[in-house]
């Protein structure tokens, strides 16, 4: 940061942010095509844009697989880094998103709404998401987190006749900025503390100075921590989660509890595992053996996550049995959820950081899939939004209800579904490092959760319908998406080594960002 | 002469009042005003850290600070401005058609 010119030359950085590079340039031109379609007067002009983005989203995977993804040593430019741990959320992040992309075309034609600025929007989001687990910066953190998260907010305000998709919306905006400013007010201390805002730098001012006595790098630390539970929506900061998640598209509450889920856990991890416990101090390498003292700080982070772990399993699936309404309900799993995977955090093994990226992956494909049939269940006549309209449809949508018993069977983390696959993984890393009462009760939680899981099914297959509900219509795009979903579903539970092993090569690249 | 620990001190200052504005007002405006003065606060405290480290990167990133909570204040008016038009009403403990 301190000295403004550039160390890199362009394809260095086309090496290394080409993703990002190219959302950008797509989203630039996408509002003049968007401009050019719509004076157009083309009736499909809405679904163009969705391929489009779903296109672009497409391109940037296949050049961050292609080439950010086989470097072989890590390469910076400045503030971005492309280390295999970034490439695989960021993957994930993609994923999401083309998922999004292809869905929104069918909810944006169900619900009548012909504002193809919600592509566009959601390209950003994207965009953010990524240059924020790329970057190896606090303040480039910091932005890429605002310009993700005011593209989301603009999402969950999309639908501007719906007074609960504005109230979700504001309230949203309110505690995400609020959460940000913590976070910057970390950024700030930290900079003053080690005159510094590269992650890997303050580890090395951190273990060389006597600054770890200084009350104020745990304020600062305790700051950035607490900026990002609030995106990660852990209890207690997960007081927003559910009235968005009710309140927005449904496809957007689907990529809320994805995409953005995990970048703030990509950065979450990438901070603990760099800066605050670096995972290379006890390699052996000399010049990592000064940062073993970090190792101090873990004391003051773990108990922290270890409770963490314990109330947002507990609060998430408790107050999920007692919802209604099926959205909501998904919107407490999804904090239950959360609290499975900081399971793996706080294990803080190479099993953990793995169990949290297949989990994400997993947790993407069935969280995305289950959204998509939320979406056409709740179509424009008679929606069903609550658990006693989604009776008997099982006879009367097979297709759909199969899916969405398979998607809801997977978030139970029955077996063979994917989810099974990543929970165990998450509680064998936690077994391993001898945190057993919190496995023990997390598996408890568990138990919770199918039940309400299991409920929806019952509802859809074993009792007789109660009123006449009319699904949308599913386009090609729905289809498509749902059906991916499905076989990944499926496939991961059935063959997860693959991904697992993946997985571990990312979580082994957080090691090279120094 | 003000020391650093000044600064410090007020700029901690002002952010816990831009905290205690937010948890206990009722009026959206204000819990704007109070994030606000939370971002703020950050910014004097970069201000003051890059001036006693002989440092430009602080003040570089108050710009970008201030480009941040210029979007932000911009994205915040308008859904605040979508839901007034529904509620015709500022006070967030109106705002209560999503509860459990």
């Amino acid at each position: 940061m301190s000295d403004l010119g550039f160390s890199f030359s362009l394809s260095q950085l086309w090496q290394v942010a080409g993703g990002q590079i190219i959302l950008l340039i797509a989203g630039l031109v996408l509002i003049f095509v968007d401009l050019w379609l719509s004076t157009d007067k083309k009736p499909d002009h809405v679904a163009t844009m969705g391929w489009l983005t779903a296109l672009s989203f497409l391109v940037a995977l296949w050049h961050m697989i292609g080439t950010e993804w086989t470097l072989n040593e890590i390469v910076l430019v400045d503030v971005f880094s492309a280390d295999k741990f970034a490439i695989f959320v960021s993957a994930i992040v993609l994923m999401a998103g083309i998922f999004a992309s292809l869905m929104s075309i069918g909810y944006l034609r169900n619900n009548k709404l012909v504002r193809s600025e919600y592509f566009i929007l959601l390209l950003f989001a994207v965009y953010g998401t990524i240059a924020m687990v790329q970057s190896v910066d606090l303040l480039m953190m910091f932005i890429a987190l605002e310009v993700m998260s005011l593209s989301v907010y603009v999402l969950a305000a999309f639908l501007k006749d719906d007074r609960r998709s504005q109230e979700g919306a504001l309230k949203y905006f309110l505690l995400g900025s609020f959460g940000s400013a913590f976070f910057l007010f970390g950024v700030g201390l930290m900079y003053g503390l080690t005159g510094t805002v590269n992650i890997t730098k303050i580890a090395q001012v951190l273990s060389t100075g006597p600054l770890l006595e200084n009350p104020g790098v745990l304020v600062a630390m305790a700051m950035l921590m607490s900026g990002l539970f609030f995106k990660m929506a852990l209890v207690p900061f997960h007081m927003w989660t559910p009235d968005v998640y009710e309140g927005s598209p449904a496809i957007i509450t689907g990529f809320m509890a994805t995409a953005v889920k995990a970048g703030a856990f990509g950065i979450f991890i990438k901070l603990l595992s760099v800066t605050f416990t670096p995972i290379l101090a006890h390699s052996g390498q000399p010049e990592f053996q000064s940062t073993v003292n970090l190792a101090a700080l873990a004391v003051y982070w773990k108990p922290l996550l270890w409770w963490l772990a314990l109330i947002t399993m507990f609060v998430g699936n408790l107050v999920a049995v007692s919802q209604k309404n099926v959205k909501r309900m998904l919107a407490y799993s999804s904090i239950a959820h959360a609290g499975y995977m900081v399971l793996g955090i706080l294990a803080a093994n190479d099993e953990g950081r793995m169990g949290v990226l297949f989990y994400l992956f997993a947790y993407t494909l069935m969280n995305m899939g289950a959204f998509g049939v939320l979406y056409l269940f709740d179509g424009q006549e008679g929606k069903a939004q609550t658990l006693d309209d989604y009776k008997g449809l099982g006879f009367k949508y097979p297709a759909l209800s199969f899916m969405m018993a398979l998607f809801l069977v997977s978030m139970a983390g029955l077996p063979p579904t994917a989810g099974f696959i990543g929970k165990f993984y998450l509680f064998a890393a936690a077994i391993k490092e001898g945190y057993l009462l919190l496995a023990a009760l997390g598996i408890l939680t568990c138990v919770i959760g199918a039940y309400y899981y299991l409920r929806v099914i019952w509802m859809l297959y074993m009792v007789e319908p109660s009123r006449d509900v009319v699904a949308g219509r599913v386009g090609v795009p729905s289809m498509i998406a749902l059906i991916a979903a499905a076989l990944g579903i499926m496939y991961l539970g059935i063959l997860p080594e693959g991904l697992s092993q993946v997985a571990n090569v990312a979580q082994q690249g957080l090691a090279m960002v120094f | 002469m003000a020391s650093l620990t000044h600064y410090i001190v007020l700029s901690s200052i002002l952010f816990g009042l831009g905290t205690i504005g937010f948890l206990t007002r009722r009026n959206a405006l204000i819990l704007f005003m109070s994030i606000e003065l939370m971002l703020n606060a950050v910014n004097l405290m970069l201000v003051a850290f890059s001036n006693f480290m002989a440092d430009m990167a602080g003040q570089v990133m108050v710009l970008f600070i201030f480009a941040v909570a210029a979007a932000e204040v911009a994205v915040g008016l308008a859904i605040l401005i979508g839901l007034f038009r529904h509620v015709r009403e500022v006070d967030i403990t109106k705002f209560n058609v999503l509860k459990w």
